[in-house]
């Protein structure tokens, strides 16, 4: 069947719910409205509103209460609409979620995801367009997970509310619209995708372009023109973030001996900064070349469409950006 | 009010025993063996021990920084205790999370955080664990004055009413955030209690030093709790005895007060009195309590200091599960 990236989230959410009783949901607007994107619609009439829960606009205490209700037994699946509103919430993912089984003992397992819709989509600006995945990188403990198809996320949202680790999981929003055709009996087979495990989207043995979520489609797309030119581009899509299966990542630029990173976010100490950093201490005899960084530019998202564009990596700045590294 | 000899009695064990522990605490610091930081909560005793006196098998707490001493009377064992505050491998986090992260949760304890206000949400959630499971359990959530500032504190008592969910949140008003006086951060008069009513919570003040006082506004409030009428607020009125931490001078404030409020408010000193007049306890007992608990505590700090710390190389360990 045709399956759509919002679509496989909500399938995802329902299976976990009728496998496990202690899986809920909440999230602003997430019962009758069923998430502005229409990600958890009918939820609320299967579930009902005990397990469906609409709250009201107030990230801390669905970061706090998560943490509160997945220690003692329940598993949150929660949701904070926008990725930019986890800054709302910084230190209560960032302090108390990735840090609270490690400073309190083992006892404080925390299974809980917090799912948002992250990055940019027509004209929704400054504050509703972010990325966050760099951000958080910076919180060990933390699992952070961004898929960039629909077999993938419901795969790895399954996956995710099974882990015993807290959950970042990051949902682009252009993609929710996506389709992608996989055969029924393999989306109805309650398969799940392990988390830390990167997926070699295309293979190839000229350069290593590691995309994240969005990206991975603009990617194959670029690696689909650069053939054409006799560029083979192996697509490597990390899908968890962190923690980051750098055995995958590192095998394939022990091949091309050439990496790019792909991203949504911003360039300055994003996840390509980090990537680029990490590639060059461990590779540093592998790589023929610099790792190049190819990402949004610095500067706050802006409301013109033109502009937007223009700021986000498009197939042909990846294709440019490839071409000049050989 | 009339009380079993036994309750009052273990009553005043807890109270006293959170005292020598505070104490101890200090006494500990001040000698240089503590690696990190203690918050006293010498003279606080009575909010914690008042409170959790009504705590059932299956309810839950969200400590603060003070009184530190309360996990050891919800069940965390001394060597536990010390261990953490020490930073042995024999503490519940293995020494890696310190004296604010003390506890454990088979004991109801739901952690806490540093960064004060952002865990008041916690209490919140195992307050909906007890409600997706039909319990009449209730979460305690702990609070200081400081803290009540905070705007986290403000989601989680609004999301805690909306959803009618079975939290009591206790502000342990000691007047101090660090050297501010709450008179100058907080225009109302109770720091939190006044604010109850924007959630539609009921509320009560008490005197935070009178341990019984404490004990029923905590179980008058209880009983709303539990039968599943929403949260409630207990604001108990004490003093910061000593410095917002071992160091901390005081000078910002007149040290006449300060005296005051230990002559005369002195939440073990006043409850000891009355059970040695009410011939509940005989100053015989009270002495041997106070021995038997001191040397105990000598003897988990020893053997403390005797246990391993985890090796620098296990640092990652339990990061990910």
């Amino acid at each position: 069947m045709k399956v759509t990236y919002a679509k496989a989230i909500g399938d995802a959410l329902k299976e976990e719910m009728r496998r496990d009783q202690k899986v809920l949901i909440y999230g602003e607007d997430v019962a009758q409205f069923g998430n502005i994107f229409g990600v958890t619609r009918g939820m609320l009439e299967e579930f009902g509103p005990k397990r469906v829960r609409n709250t009201p606009i107030t990230e801390t205490a669905i970061i706090g209460s998560a943490i509160g209700a997945a220690e003692t037994g329940l598993r949150p699946c929660v949701e904070l609409m926008y990725s930019d509103f986890t800054m709302v919430a910084f230190t209560e993912i960032f302090h108390c979620v990735s840090k609270w089984r490690y400073m309190h003992g083992p006892e404080y397992r925390l299974p809980l995801v917090i799912r948002s819709a992250s990055g940019a989509s027509n004209g929704a600006g400054s504050e509703h367009s972010n990325t966050v995945e760099s951000l958080f990188l910076h919180a060990p403990g933390l699992t952070i997970i961004t898929p960039s198809c629909p077999y993938d996320a419901k795969g790895l949202l399954k996956s995710a509310i099974r882990s015993d680790n807290p959950v970042l999981f990051c949902e682009p929003k252009q993609l929710y619209q996506t389709k992608q055709e996989i055969p029924d009996e393999i989306y109805e087979s309650d398969y799940t995708i392990p988390i830390g495990v990167a997926d070699v989207k295309r293979p190839g043995r000229d350069v290593t372009l590691v995309a994240i979520g969005l990206m991975v489609p603009r990617a194959l797309e670029a690696a689909e023109k650069l053939a054409a030119e006799g560029i083979e581009v192996e697509v490597i899509d990390p899908r968890t973030i962190a923690p980051l299966d750098k055995e995958t990542i590192f095998a394939s630029i022990r091949k091309t001996h050439l990496a790019a990173v792909v991203e949504e976010g911003n360039k300055t100490a994003g996840v390509g900064a980090e990537l680029a950093a990490m590639f060059q201490e461990e590779l540093y005899d592998e790589l023929d070349g610099p790792v190049a960084r190819i990402a949004a530019l610095d500067v706050p998202m802006p409301y013109n469409i033109r502009m937007e564009k223009y700021s986000i990596p498009s197939v042909e700045r990846i294709c440019a950006s490839i071409r000049a590294m050989l | 009010m009339q009380y079993e000899k036994d309750f009052l009695k273990k009553l005043y064990e807890n109270l006293l025993d959170m005292r020598l522990l505070e104490k101890k605490m200090v006494d500990t610091y001040a000698q240089g063996r503590v690696p990190g930081h203690v918050h006293s909560g010498v003279g606080q005793e009575a909010t914690y021990a008042g409170v959790l006196t009504n705590f059932k098998e299956g309810d839950y707490y969200k400590r603060t920084h003070r009184v530190t001493a309360i996990p050891y009377m919800m069940g965390t064992s001394l060597d536990t205790f010390f261990g953490e505050l020490l930073a042995k491998k024999t503490g519940n986090s293995g020494g890696r999370g310190g004296s604010l992260h003390i506890g454990e949760l088979r004991t109801g304890d739901l952690g806490f955080s540093g960064t004060l206000g952002c865990d008041a949400a916690v209490g919140v959630g195992a307050a909906l664990t007890i409600d997706m499971e039909g319990r009449d359990n209730v979460a305690f959530v702990f609070m200081g004055d400081g803290t009540s500032s905070r705007g986290p504190v403000y989601e989680a008592m609004n999301l805690a009413a909306a959803w009618k969910l079975p939290v009591l949140f206790v502000c342990q008003n000691n007047q101090f955030a660090i050297s501010t006086p709450s008179s100058y951060s907080i225009a109302a008069e109770n720091a939190v209690a006044d604010r109850a009513p924007g959630y539609a919570m009921p509320a009560k003040v008490v005197d935070g030093t009178d341990v019984l006082a404490v004990y029923e506004a905590a179980k008058e409030l209880l009983e709303g709790v539990r039968a599943g009428k929403g949260p409630a607020v207990l604001e108990c009125k004490d003093y910061r005895w000593r410095g917002h931490f071992e160091g901390d001078q005081c000078a910002y404030r007149d040290a006449a007060v300060t005296e005051d409020w230990i002559e005369h408010k002195d939440c073990v000193k006043n409850f000891e009195a009355m059970l040695l007049e009410q011939g509940v306890l005989t100053q015989e007992e009270v002495d041997r309590m106070r021995s038997d608990f001191d040397h105990a505590m000598d003897e988990a700090i020893l053997r403390a200091e005797a246990a391993p710390e985890m090796e620098p190389e296990e640092i990652y360990d339990g990061l990910y599960v």
